[in-house]
């Protein structure tokens, strides 16, 4: 089966990626990438308008081949929010800590997510996952070197996650499907650094640049794999340990992100407590709470990116941001502060954003099945929260020494300002991102209603 | 009741702050310079509007004779059986805090023109006044727990965010983030219930059955509705400053004056017993809560009593003052009182407001009076001196000294282990990932090496 639109989006963006990684000038490969990633999703818009006003057939056979328009449901948003998520990542990278060949990275990883979010063959899936890793591993490995222990730790995690990814595709094609969703959660904990498989990310986000650790995080094609792959066959005791491990994740990361003490490091915890409590939603046995999770999902992606690149534009300003002591000034960045602090309470559910039906939906969902626990995320949320405040008090505030930075440039203001509308307006009309016909959960496996 | 005039004037009450904090926050998002004429006069006309539509509203309700109006916006979103639906609540209760609340903010919002004018937050300062009285209507009149938790994060975002106003200064922003943390930890306690108020009776609606006023649905399990009223009164005591989270009140005071006065004299410390005046029939219902809530008052009460006396700056004594209020409110609302406590609420938070607004000129008032009285102004008597054994005065004293040594028992018993712990957690991770990544744990991270991260 091919879906017609998002593989057209992703084999535009890899030409793209092409056309970045070819320019010299790091000023123009930026904007000629934010170009093609803001026509992009202009031109999927219009794509997506033409279909439901033409009404034309959802699926066709093209040449002997089954082919699928775009995918219903939960999907259909995902190859847009895929598309933010690079717009965001291209138009707040540093020129001097993103080159050219960083862009194209980065437009070639999304386009790999959005690729492997159009599929359900596991075989194929896996090689793509291990071709998204293969790519930043080498881009990595171009901008610090083969002795760094970033290059290293990132090769050891996310080899052995290729693997497992690959072995797991094989068992499942060859009748083994238990052995191979196994594989497959070991795979997707490790590349969503479910604790204790967690050790690269930190390590990746203090060295990294931030672009690149937004676009091979944030597309989350884990929690793809494990709705659409792992979903039928993990249930039972499986799902519920996954579920419990990944509830712990998102706990313990959110108290280890309270006592960071520079911004990247405080980031990444919030990443990896948000990927926790997704993971924990998606094993939830409850339609609320799958719901719940995929919606939250989509904010991390949206939200906790925006926060991660709006530290990576202060960053270029600023130089290194230590959360040692208060180093900002708010009256200097009002608006960079403002997108900081609303993206951050976005992805921790900040009222009148999507973020909070998100959490809304995955805690209610989780409850029935998972009363502590779910207490238990309220609390992890409470502290991601804590998080996030800690983090905009000190960096935009504290100290009268201001080094002369300036506010958000335009391009970055137009970026963050797409962001931010896109979860404002979804928080106050979140009923069309919820699509009671299709619900987030395997089609095999009918979700109980509670 | 569904009267639709009454139903467009709550509506009128709720949308008019709303469309105020927008019309602020578009234009500067964007660019635009806004006169501080226009930002006050936009404020002040919505505060104006919603009063008057409040005040209607009540006269309405009063003059049909009808306890309660309903007004349903029906569902904002629904998965499967859960649904969160969008009611307001016409009542006894919601709409005299209505009317108040879009009366104070409304003089706040025009004494604030003067006071803060030329200050570089002006912007600032409007926007966030007007999305707290936004977010305290939609608390006054949410017709569930699902909207109050709502607009109750909101009062929590905005009352930080007014605490640290002068933002270079490090300690307004210090004690920003504690009350923050008081919030959020406390918060918890809002969300807890009304997830389990779904989980048990399916409803967080409020629902009138013989209280003056509607509130929350009593559960049927006794413990799960021990749990529930537990989980509201933890939520209101952070809301509230009682004991022995009251540490942030007087900190909180190093915001602009006006904003002192709206939350911390009058509106938003007050929540904390509004919510718990919804959560009468659990009150009610498990004498264990209600004893709970009386005795954490009476000791706030105290507590704010004493302490307040040794205070040597006007702003900590008013604000020990309003804990002793807020307890008092408490521990009436413990009692199964219903109007007392709202008309306690009401008159404390008017008195309380003018003191704190006044206070910056409280030295110049004094002359002024003794200028008129043409002598010194008699020191108030001290009772206390003469109803407390002596033996104990010097131990009060001191206990008033350390503000009840709360501040420092949760800094050494909950906040410095649990930050140690973590720390402790957090050098085992990295040492970890040094280990596997083939980097020696002893030596120096990356970005020392490199002379910082990239």
């Amino acid at each position: 089966m091919i879906r017609v639109l998002p593989m057209t989006v992703a084999a535009a963006m890899a030409i793209a990626a092409r056309g970045v990684a070819r320019h010299a000038d790091g000023q123009r490969a930026r904007s000629l990438a934010a170009a093609a990633t803001a026509g992009l999703i202009g031109l999927l818009l219009l794509l997506d308008w033409l279909v439901v006003a033409a009404g034309l057939p959802a699926s066709f056979e093209l040449a002997g081949i089954e082919c699928e328009l775009e995918r219903a449901g939960w999907q259909r948003t995902m190859p847009f929010v895929d598309l933010v998520i690079a717009l965001l990542a291209i138009g707040l990278a540093p020129v001097a800590s993103h080159p050219p060949r960083t862009l194209a990275t980065i437009l070639l990883t999304i386009a790999i997510a959005i690729a492997f979010q159009s599929l359900d063959e596991p075989i194929t899936m896996s090689l793509l996952w291990g071709a998204s890793v293969l790519l930043v591993a080498r881009e990595l490995l171009r901008l610090e070197g083969r002795a760094s222990a970033v290059v290293r730790a990132f090769r050891r995690y996310q080899g052995v996650s290729v693997a497992a990814i690959i072995v797991g595709a094989i068992a499942f094609a060859s009748g083994n499907p238990t052995f191979g969703a196994v594989m497959w959660l070991l795979a997707i904990a490790l590349r969503e650094a479910i604790l204790p498989l967690h050790g690269w990310l930190p390590l990746f986000a203090s060295r990294a640049p931030l672009g690149l650790l937004v676009a091979l995080v944030a597309p989350q094609p884990g929690v793809y794999a494990q709705l659409t792959v792992c979903g039928d066959i993990t249930g039972g005791a499986l799902a519920h340990d996954f579920a419990i491990f990944a509830a712990l994740t998102g706990i313990a990361a959110a108290a280890l992100g309270v006592v960071q003490t520079d911004a990247r490091r405080a980031a990444c915890w919030l990443i990896i407590s948000q990927t926790g409590l997704i993971a924990f939603g998606l094993e939830n046995a409850s339609l609320v709470g799958r719901t719940g999770a995929v919606l939250s999902w989509q904010v991390m992606a949206l939200g906790t990116s925006g926060f991660v690149m709006t530290i990576a534009a202060l960053e270029a300003r600023r130089g290194t941001l230590s959360l040692r002591e208060p180093g900002g000034s708010f009256a200097r960045t009002p608006r960079m502060a403002v997108a900081f602090l609303l993206l951050g309470f976005a992805s921790v559910a900040l009222p009148g954003t999507l973020g909070f039906v998100a959490e809304d939906l995955l805690v209610q969902g989780s409850v029935d099945e998972y009363p502590l626990v779910g207490f238990a995320v309220v609390i992890a949320t409470a502290l991601n929260g804590i998080n996030v405040m800690r983090s905009f008090f000190v960096l935009f505030s504290g100290t009268t020494r201001h080094t002369g930075e300036h506010d958000l440039t335009r391009l970055e203001a137009g970026v963050l300002s797409v962001v931010l509308a896109v979860l404002l307006v979804g928080g106050a009309l979140p009923r069309s991102l919820l699509s009671p016909e299709h619900p987030p959960t395997s089609p095999s496996t009918p979700p109980s209603d509670h | 009741m569904n009267d639709p005039t009454i139903s467009g004037l709550i509506t009128t009450t709720l949308a008019a702050p709303t469309l105020a904090c927008a019309a602020l926050a578009l234009p500067s998002w964007f660019g635009a310079k806004l006169r501080e004429r226009v930002i006050s006069g936009i404020v002040g006309a919505a505060f104006a509007v919603a009063a008057v539509a409040s005040a209607a509203a009540l006269t309405l309700l009063l003059l049909s004779g009808e306890p309660l109006a309903h007004l349903s916006f029906g569902h904002w979103f629904d998965v499967g059986h859960y649904d969160f639906h969008i009611t307001l609540i016409a009542d006894h209760l919601s709409l005299p805090f209505a009317l108040f609340v879009a009366l104070l903010v409304g003089l706040i919002g025009a004494f604030s023109r003067r006071y803060l004018h030329r200050e570089r937050g002006f912007l600032r300062f409007y926007l966030l006044l007007a999305l707290f009285g936004a977010s305290v209507e939609l608390v006054a009149l949410a017709g569930s727990l699902d909207l109050v938790f709502f607009g109750w994060e909101l009062v929590g975002l905005t009352s930080v965010l007014l605490i640290a106003f002068f933002h270079e200064r490090p300690k307004p922003v210090e004690h920003g983030l504690r009350a923050f943390l008081t919030y959020r930890m406390c918060d918890v306690g809002l969300l807890g219930a009304l997830i389990w108020l779904h989980h048990t009776a399916g409803t967080t609606a409020f629902e009138q059955e013989h209280a003056p006023w509607a509130g929350i649905t009593p559960v049927a399990d006794a413990g799960a509705a021990m749990l529930i009223g537990f989980l509201l009164l933890w939520a209101s005591m952070g809301k509230s400053a009682q004991v022995p989270l009251s540490g942030w009140l007087p900190r909180a005071m190093e915001g602009p004056t006006p904003s002192s006065a709206i939350f911390y004299g009058s509106i938003s410390v007050h929540l904390g017993p509004f919510l718990l005046l919804r959560a009468a029939p659990v009150l009610m219902q498990t004498p264990a809560v209600a004893w709970s809530v009386i005795a954490i008052g009476a000791l706030t009460a105290l507590h704010g009593s004493f302490v307040g006396r040794v205070q040597t700056d006007i702003k900590s004594v008013l604000a020990y003052a309003s804990m002793t209020q807020v307890g008092l409110i408490l521990v009436e609302i413990g009692f199964g009182l219903h109007y007392l406590p709202l008309l306690h609420i009401i008159g404390h938070a008017t008195v309380r407001s003018l003191e704190i607004l006044r206070s910056p000129s409280l030295l110049h008032d004094h002359h002024h009076l003794e200028q008129a009285i043409g002598r010194q102004v008699a020191r108030a008597p001290v009772h206390v001196d003469k109803l407390l054994p002596r033996a104990w005065q010097p131990w009060l004293y001191r206990h008033a000294l350390e503000r009840g040594y709360f501040d420092g028992l949760l800094r050494d018993f909950v906040v410095r282990p649990f930050l140690a712990v973590w720390r402790g957690f957090d050098r085992a991770d990295r040492w970890l990932a040094d280990l596997l990544a083939g980097r020696d744990p002893e030596s120096p991270p990356p970005e020392e090496r490199a002379g910082g991260a990239r």
